[in-house]
């Protein structure tokens, strides 16, 4: 069924995906309290790395296949539009210097902070989209993007930091200008994409650091007594 | 009285030009000034709403006027549009007039203005025009933002092929503003120094979530653009019909064509009204809906059906009696009862229509995809009949439809059943051969049978019974079983007659008996040999009708060349029959078909009547013969090549050509005539016609001399394939009578000699003795010894 159109009733839907927020916020929580007798945290760490590899692999067909939905411009390979909706999106680029400087908790803190907001706002393209095909890979996408929230908070949990709450008011929220129109609406939906993908490059260099920080020491030591050993 | 009278024309006078300005009012009326305009717009829509009031009016006057409208763009002296307005005013009433913009009116400032006249046909003319009313500006660009390029319209929705304005308003200088349109890039008109406008003609639709168009500034940040939401044209229902299956619900089915919805606009809703009963429903499908019956039996209905969107409606009727309207739902249960091997009976329901109505249902039998048998049938419920004429173990599909015999409107759908009939017995006799032969001096007899073709099979075969009844000694009797799919038997006679009956059993019983005689006597061999010709359709054999009694003739061959295991064929024929054509799909061009006639006596015996031979298409021979070259001599030698067989060639041998390669520049020998080879070389050639000719002397040749020689058969189609020619050279005239007679000479001579040189003592004993020597002869040695001994 197509969604009943007429001026778009932008304030109801954008309070209705911050109360869905709210929910998945508290989500992942659940599974990762559940965990007992970790071996580590390097597997989950590794799992955490490859669902990121994949996730970017999977969101390059499903960005190929909404964007032609979309229509050119938004289709084409050098378009940049400037970010005016989009504000409220969590950055994944960030200063060189500031990256390499975060500790392991802020890390992880950022990765499921913004995946958590990237999802919320994926639901609200999902509700959206016209065919069923799309409606249907976008889902799939969500519940993979769910996983990886999961995993994350499973890393989280691993290292023995707490998840984080969301305070009151930093729920994602968008409040739409005063003529929020569909070529803005597309526009919108252009740099969730992007940055989604921005995202998920930057969790595979994050997971990455995490993993070799993570390696345990003995595998050291037995590299120093095989090198001198023979 | 006077003064009274004086006051009273006074009076009178004094209203009577009053009287006359107030009928002057009438008839020379003031302008009627517009008053209270007022502007609103509908971006949406692209319209200006103007409304305003005509105060001066009289109560209870009502006027004709007409309105002059003008409508400025950007600037008051830039006036777009002018328009005369007419209609009825009454003092104090609200009057309303609207316009659409092509140009989106958040691009530009739009002023209006007006003056009315008065139109009235009861006011004699001229009349004339008010003054014009101050230019009231319509500002739809004070809701826009900060941004430094705006374009518009935003989120428009229009239908496919429709004309569509873009415009952008940019902040900034425009010359480096680019606009396009799906990402190719558009060209349009710069209406200020702000604004640029674009007239996009005939759009079509592209997809549900629209077609984008974006203008943005070259090298630098700014974009701005709109979605511009074209649909596909709302298309009027076709093939709209109703129908109903039981008479208490109506089904109306349409075609919707194309799908309007987009990501702006859902897809087009239907609702069906009926027009005398007054009631509408609105469809849940987009392309059938269901009306309930009212139980009041309303015999007529008129339906309309309206398609309707944002930008549309369509409709369409029809006008029909419910009655004629009933599609039967499909019959069920169809079963078949009581079959048999030739009849069976089909029975079925029906679902009822109303109060005991009667269907028309056709029953239709098929057999291999094809229609055979139909038969139409009337019930109320339940529907039975009995299909006759059927054939035993068949595979019958039979199907059935109905229809309301009131009033013909549809078929219902069909309803189908597959089932076999019961077996019986085989229906004809199995077609039987015999091949006699010897096998260690006991006579042996092959039996050959042709499996029963389906329609006479009546079943599955199980078995065929052989009986072999002895005529001499009548008590012995043998009974063989033979299991299907069998088709031959071997029986090891004696020299009696047998009489051997064949049948072919299935689950019900046997069929006919084959009956054949055989006798000890193995019959005659020599019989007529002939030829027969092969065409396209094979082989047609003739032959001499012997006895007048005969009750049959058979035709026997082998399908295949005689150097592989005979396959026995035979075709049975009628008694008074002569010839026949031989087919079939195992014939080869460039074999020999020998066939062997057959004349059945009335006692049941086949004795052989003539033999016949011959090719389906003769071929040229496949190889030449091998050649034994003897009797040289100076002048002739012989060739001979008996081995050669003539009956296993790829045609009938007619004879031989003898090729002859003499010495160079010889004539070619009396038998002989020139020819040319295929390789153009010269040759001579002879040409034997008789195929038993297996010899030839080649003569008249020159002694010393090389020639080759070469022999091919022919055929009626060629001859053999060229091979290497054979050489010989002819040896010299007198070399013979040196071999012959001085060679032999020489041997005796020698002969002797040796002879001779064996018995030289002997011969110059007998022939040249010595003359002795007294001296030493023996004597003298004896008188010589004598004397020694004296002394």
């Amino acid at each position: 069924m197509l969604p009943a159109a007429g001026e778009p009733a932008a304030g109801d839907s954008w309070g209705m995906l911050a109360c869905l927020c709210a929910v998945l916020w508290h989500l992942p929580a659940v599974p990762a309290l559940n965990r007992t007798g970790d071996p580590g945290p390097g597997p989950s760490i590794q799992k955490t790395y490859d669902l990121t590899r994949y996730l970017e692999h999977q969101l390059r067909s499903l960005a190929g296949t909404y964007l032609n939905y979309l229509g050119p411009p938004f289709n084409e390979p050098d378009f940049n539009p400037p970010r005016l909706g989009a504000e409220t999106l969590p950055r994944a680029t960030v200063n060189l210097e500031v990256w390499r400087s975060l500790n392991d908790r802020l890390r992880l803190t950022q990765n499921y902070e913004a995946y958590s907001h990237l999802l919320c706002y994926l639901r609200g393209l999902n509700r959206q989209a016209a065919t069923a095909e799309l409606r249907r890979s976008l889902a799939h996408f969500c519940t993979s993007l769910q996983g990886l929230l999961g995993s994350i908070a499973g890393v989280m949990a691993a290292l023995g930091y707490p998840l984080p709450q969301p305070l009151p008011g930093t729920e994602p929220t968008w409040t739409p200008g005063p003529a929020h129109s569909d070529f803005l609406q597309k526009m919108d939906d252009f740099w969730l994409l992007k940055e989604l993908q921005t995202w998920l490059w930057r969790s595979a260099k994050d997971f990455n650091r995490l993993k070799k920080k993570m390696q345990p020491p003995a595998a050291a030591v037995t590299l120093h007594l095989e090198a001198h050993g023979f | 009285m006077a003064l009274f009278a004086v006051f009273q024309t006074t009076f009178l006078l004094a209203l009577l030009p009053l009287r006359t300005y107030k009928s002057e009012v009438l008839s020379e009326p003031l302008p009627l000034t517009p008053e209270s305009l007022k502007v609103s717009v509908n971006s949406t829509r692209q319209r200006l709403h103007l409304q305003w009031t005509v105060h001066s009016l009289a109560y209870h006057q009502e006027l004709k006027m007409v309105f002059q409208i003008q409508i400025s763009r950007f600037k008051t002296s830039n006036v777009i549009w002018v328009e005369n307005y007419r209609t009825t005013v009454k003092r104090n009433r609200v009057l309303h007039w609207s316009w659409e913009s092509k140009l989106p009116l958040e691009c530009a400032a739009h002023f209006i203005r007006m003056r009315s006249m008065v139109d009235d046909a009861r006011i004699p003319k001229p009349g004339f025009w008010s003054n014009w009313s101050s230019w009231e500006e319509a500002d739809a660009q004070n809701s826009l933002g900060h941004d430094p390029l705006f374009v518009f319209p935003k989120d428009k929705l229009v239908e496919e092929g429709s004309n569509v304005t873009i415009c952008y308003v940019s902040r900034i200088h425009q010359d480096n503003i680019s606009c396009y349109l799906e990402g190719v890039q558009i060209y349009g008109e710069r209406l200020d120094r702000s604004v640029s406008a674009f007239e996009l003609k005939n759009v079509s639709f592209i997809r549900k979530k629209g077609t984008n168009v974006f203008c943005k500034v070259d090298q630098g940040g700014a974009l701005g653009g709109i979605v511009l939401f074209v649909s596909k044209v709302l298309e009027e229902p076709k093939d709209f019909s109703c129908e109903t299956q039981d008479l208490k619900t109506l089904t109306c089915t349409w075609d919707p064509g194309s799908d309007t919805g987009l990501s702006k606009q859902p897809s087009q809703s239907y609702t069906l009204f009926e027009s005398f009963s007054g009631k509408k429903t609105l469809c849940k499908h987009r392309n059938w809906c269901n009306w309930q019956v009212a139980q009041d039996s309303q015999e007529t209905y008129n339906f309309t059906l309206v398609a309707e969107n944002y930008l549309r409606k369509r409709s369409v009727s029809i006008l029909f009696n419910l009655t004629q309207r009933v599609h039967p739902m499909t019959p069920y249960n169809l079963f078949p009862k009581n079959v048999r091997a030739t009849n069976a009976t089909m029975t079925w329901k029906v679902h009822s229509i109303g109060n005991n109505s009667t269907l028309l249902c056709r029953l239709e039998l098929l057999a291999e995809g094809k229609v055979i048998q139909q038969h139409n049938v009337s019930i109320k419920v339940n529907g039975e009949y009995l299909l006759s004429e059927l054939e035993p173990d068949t595979e019958y599909v039979a199907r059935v439809r109905c229809a309301y015999t009131n009033h013909f409107w549809k078929w219902s759908e069909l309803i189908s059943q597959k089932f076999n009939t019961a077996e019986a017995a085989p229906s004809e006799a199995p077609d039987v051969w015999r091949n006699m032969k010897m096998v260690s001096g006991h006579p042996t007899v092959s039996l050959f049978w042709k499996p029963l073709s389906k329609v006479h099979a009546n079943g599955k075969i199980l078995f065929y019974n052989v009986i072999v009844e002895n005529l001499d000694k009548p008590s012995r009797l043998e009974v063989l079983s033979i299991p299907a799919p069998a088709r031959s038997t071997e029986l090891t006679l004696d020299q009696c007659s047998y009489q051997i009956h064949v049948t072919a059993h299935n689950n019900v019983g046997p069929s006919p008996a084959s009956v054949i005689v055989i006798s000890g006597d193995p019959g005659n061999e020599e019989v007529e040999s002939g030829r027969v010709n092969g065409t396209e359709d094979g082989f047609s054999v003739s032959w001499k009708p012997q006895s007048g009694d005969a009750t049959g003739y058979v035709v026997e061959w082998c399908d295949g060349p005689q150097d592989l295991p005979c396959v026995l064929q035979w075709k049975n024929l009628g008694p008074n029959t002569t010839s026949t054509v031989i087919s079939s799909g195992a014939f080869r061009p460039g074999v020999r078909y020998n066939f062997r006639i057959y004349e059945i006596s009335a006692k049941r015996m086949a004795h052989l009547l003539e033999k016949k031979a011959g090719y389906l298409e003769e071929l040229a021979p496949s190889d030449n013969p091998q050649v034994v070259m003897s009797n040289l001599t100076s002048h002739s030698f012989t060739l001979s090549w008996k081995d050669y067989s003539t009956e296993s060639q790829p045609g009938f041998i007619q004879g031989y050509h003898v090729y002859l390669k003499p010495k160079a520049g010889e004539q070619c020998p009396p038998a002989f005539e020139k020819t040319v080879l295929p390789e153009d070389s010269v040759c001579c050639k002879h040409t034997i016609d008789n195929p038993e000719q297996k010899t030839f002397v080649v003569e008249n040749l020159q002694p010393e001399s090389i020639y080759e020689f070469f022999v091919t058969p022919y055929t009626s189609v060629g001859e053999g394939p060229l091979d290497a020619f054979t050489k010989i050279t002819t040896p010299d005239e007198y070399s013979h009578i040196l071999i012959r007679i001085i060679l032999p000479m020489i041997f005796c001579v020698l002969i002797v000699m040796i002879i001779c040189y064996l018995k030289r003592q002997w011969l110059k004993e007998k022939c040249y003795p010595d003359i002795p020597d007294p001296y030493k002869s023996s004597v003298l040695s004896l008188i010589k010894s004598k004397m020694l001994l004296k002394l």
